[in-house]
């Protein structure tokens, strides 16, 4: 008799378990409406971010860590570096969002974040960025950082060979007064133009 | 009315020579700096010739440049008039030794003793020099020192070495590395006292006595701390307390974090005041700064307090009601039903439901949002209704009444002896409230009625916290009409550096009295932030209040003070 009441204790479970039966429900069933200034997951527009750390740097946690990400943009962020921030230290008191120079950084009306591992909840720009570069977007941006990147060593290139040009001038000038200083301006002109020589080339 | 010049004056001509140093910040402001051979008799010409009947706490500063120490005693009046002098005294840092003020002012003692543990400044005369919120491991540390390098790192269980007790119980102790001994974060000399133990079982005088513990883990009061009262029979005869639980060494934190950062744990000493704790921390450094608040700003932040201050009412007094029958359970789930909706109002313009960090320098970080007036004159009716209907419920209840009437009196100038705040010290009848004595923002030309009571029991204590809710759903309706626009921010720049200079800001938290006096040697961080909080004056007063009662009465009283450790322990 007690062995067959026993095996009722394992059966009937089962049968009730197989059944239609809600046991886990979500809560809260219905998630509240959150006010648009609320604090919740930050959210980064990686397209103006400059990278500048600082809202790593009034992190009252040091929970802002700069990584390296993708899709930024190069012409603004040379290093491309972008904040990385570990939910399991935040305390979400938005004193980064305050210090972005750009406003780039905001909080948004994400609140769940759960993981498995400590590590889960550590959310680079990936996750954080809502506002991105596609692949293409970047290689042309980056093109264009390339671009304007040699144009403006070519012109500083140029400004330098024109600044030493001016220098060996003044040397020249000054030859009858010191022989040692004129001596040392020609040597430095006969350098730059062979530094020029080859830019031109390569510019060509 | 009594001003700080002639505070200042009258001192100086009842002692010449003993102020050192003084300064009048402005009527209600005096700073001086005491003979501290002359401080007692200073003190006593105080409270009986010029009504400074309040020792509203004190600090204790390290110059260790200077090679002294301060202990600063904050002295005020229960309505007499309006000056806060703060008394400095000296001491040099070699055995730093001042004269203890217990004799003048009861509550002196737990401040004194917090001073001494934390910077090894004794006290002549202080009855019970034990520590308070430090651990025994830690005494002799004196970790509010500008030298102390840090105790060693226990934070690693590893490290635990097991040791059998003689009656049998394991404990673990953490031996130190031979690296920690030679940097001298060690404690050598721990100064000789009494622990907690011994100090109660010295009180135990015969077999029908017993200790009863309460805690730490208690739910009388939400927050850590213990509670061991001596029992005969079903009477307590003594009462001991032992806090320190959840202390967080917040004022340490802030000495090492910049001057914004320190906002964001002002927040965590007690979540359901965090606003007022954000006002008052902020409020000291615009003093220092000489920096305007926006009109605008100054409306946004007083609406956001007083609704902070019903939301912490509500669950301080619903969470209370669990612990005693009666009406008992069922208001404290509309409470905290009610709250929910003041909460909600709250995060609509902070962006937080309890840590707000919300209160900036010169301004606020948000500006109201749209729709938030009329959500607010929507919500506010009803709460006044509801708060009116909670009275009723509690005014008609008998055995609400049988357990709280006459419970735990205080009379009013028990209340103001012991520099009990908040709602002790009203429902005592003592109409004691920062936003008169210290007004500021522009709580002066709002109308509002202090609440009092008469009997100063734990009904009245109740009672008063529920009217309370009732001025501030009348003052924020005020604001509301009145809110001009504008800026919310000053446009003035705040410096990364704040000068060199020092400030003492009061704020009516809604558990009372809370200042700061925060210091700043001109760095990117304050040299010293010392909060005097509201509840760490009225744990104070526990313990004499315990004596003498039933058991059961233990909780209807501790729990109608509407406590929280966390803010007392820092
Ligand atoms: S998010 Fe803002 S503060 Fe942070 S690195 Fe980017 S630009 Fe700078
Ligand atoms: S919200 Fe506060 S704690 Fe979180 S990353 Fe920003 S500054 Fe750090």
């Amino acid at each position: 008799m007690l062995k067959r009441k026993m095996i009722k204790n394992f059966t009937w479970p089962l049968k009730t378990a197989t059944q239609e039966i809600e046991v886990t429900r979500l809560y809260p069933e219905v998630m509240m409406e959150l006010p648009a200034a609320e604090r919740g997951i930050h959210e980064l527009n990686a397209t103006i971010c400059i990278g500048c750390g600082s809202c790593a740097r009034v992190c009252p946690n040091s929970c802002i860590e700069m990584v390296h990400f993708k899709f930024g943009n190069p012409l603004k962020n040379k290093k491309m570096q972008f904040p990385q921030i570990d939910y399991g230290r935040c305390m979400f008191c938005g004193l980064c969002v305050d210090e972005c120079p750009v406003e780039c950084l905001k909080m948004g009306q994400r609140v769940t974040m759960a993981g498995w591992e400590r590590k889960d909840i550590i959310k680079g720009p990936d996750f954080l960025a809502t506002k991105r570069f596609s692949s293409k977007e970047v290689a042309d941006l980056e093109a264009e950082a390339k671009r304007i990147a040699a144009e403006k060593k070519r012109i500083a290139d140029a400004k330098k060979a024109a600044e030493k040009e001016g220098a060996a001038k003044e040397g020249a000038a000054k030859k009858p007064a010191k022989e040692g200083a004129a001596a040392n301006g020609a040597a430095k002109k006969k350098a730059a133009a062979a530094e020029a020589k080859p830019k031109e080339g390569g510019a060509a | 009315m009594t001003n700080a010049s002639e505070v200042l004056s009258s001192i100086q001509s009842a002692f010449p020579g003993a102020v050192l140093d003084s300064r009048v910040e402005s009527d209600r402001r005096l700073w001086a700096t005491i003979d501290s051979n002359k401080i007692l008799d200073v003190c006593k010409h105080l409270s009986s010739k010029l009504n400074f009947d309040h020792y509203s706490g004190s600090a204790g500063v390290d110059w260790i440049a200077r090679k002294e120490m301060e202990v600063v005693a904050i002295m005020a009046s229960h309505g007499a008039h309006q000056v806060v002098a703060m008394l400095k005294v000296k001491t040099p840092r070699e055995n730093p030794s001042v004269k203890s003020l217990t004799g003048l002012y009861w509550n002196a003692n737990w401040y004194e003793r917090e001073i001494w543990e934390m910077l090894g400044i004794n006290f002549e005369g202080h009855p019970e020099l034990y520590p308070l919120l430090l651990s025994d491991g830690l005494m002799g540390a004196w970790p509010w020192r500008k030298d102390f390098k840090g105790y060693p790192d226990l934070t690693t269980g590893e490290r635990a070495v097991a040791i059998t007790t003689t009656e049998g119980y394991t404990e673990y102790h953490f031996p130190p590395t031979p690296a920690e001994i030679e940097a001298g974060t060690v404690v050598t000399q721990r100064p000789k006292y009494p622990s907690f133990r011994e100090r109660e079982e010295r009180e135990i005088k015969s077999d029908s006595e017993m200790i009863m513990h309460l805690g730490p883990q208690h739910a009388m009061v939400p927050g850590p701390f213990l509670l061991d009262i001596l029992v005969e029979g079903e009477r307590v005869k003594k009462a001991f307390l032992d806090i320190g639980y959840i202390h967080k060494g917040i004022e340490k934190i802030m000495e090492n974090r910049t001057w914004l950062q320190g906002i964001t744990y002002t927040d965590r000493m007690c979540y359901v005041a965090s606003l007022s704790n954000n006002e008052c921390y902020c409020g000291a450094v615009e003093k220092i700064l000489g920096l305007e608040v926006p009109l605008r700003a100054q409306y946004i932040r007083v609406i956001l307090e007083e609704l902070s201050r019903i939301q912490s009412h509500l669950i301080g007094t619903g969470e209370f009601l669990t612990l005693i029958a009666g009406v008992g359970f069922a208001p404290w789930q509309y409470m905290i039903m009610d709250r929910e909706k003041i909460i909600s109002l709250i995060e609509s313009v902070t962006g937080a439901r309890l840590t707000h960090t919300f209160v900036r320098f010169g301004g606020v970080r948000n500006d109201l949002p749209e729709g938030f007036a009329e959500q607010c004159r929507k919500d506010l009716p009803y709460m006044k209704s509801r708060i009116e209907e909670f009275i009723e419920l509690f005014a008609q209840d008998p055995i609400y009444h049988a357990r709280m009437e006459n419970i735990g009196s205080i009379s009013a100038e028990t209340a103001k002896r012991m520099g009990c705040a908040g709602r002790v010290l009203r429902a005592a009848g003592v109409a004691y409230d920062m936003r008169r004595e210290d007004p500021i923002l522009v709580y002066p030309e709002l109308d509002f009625d202090i609440v009092t009571g008469t009997r100063g029991d734990s009904a009245d204590r109740i009672d008063v916290t529920l009217r309370e809710i009732l001025q501030s759903i009348r003052i924020i309706e005020q604001c509301l009409d009145k809110i001009p626009s504008g800026p919310i921010k000053t446009d003035v720049k705040i410096p990364k550096k704040i000068p060199a200079g020092e400030a003492y800001y009061r704020v009516e938290d809604p558990r009372g009295e809370m200042g700061m006096y925060v210091i700043s040697d001109g760095g990117d961080k304050p040299y010293r932030v010392k909060v005097r909080g509201p509840f760490y004056a009225t744990f104070q007063t526990l313990t004499p209040l315990l004596e003498g009662v039933y058991i059961a009465d233990a909780v209807a009283i501790a729990g109608s003070m509407d406590g929280c450790p966390s803010e007392s322990d820092r």
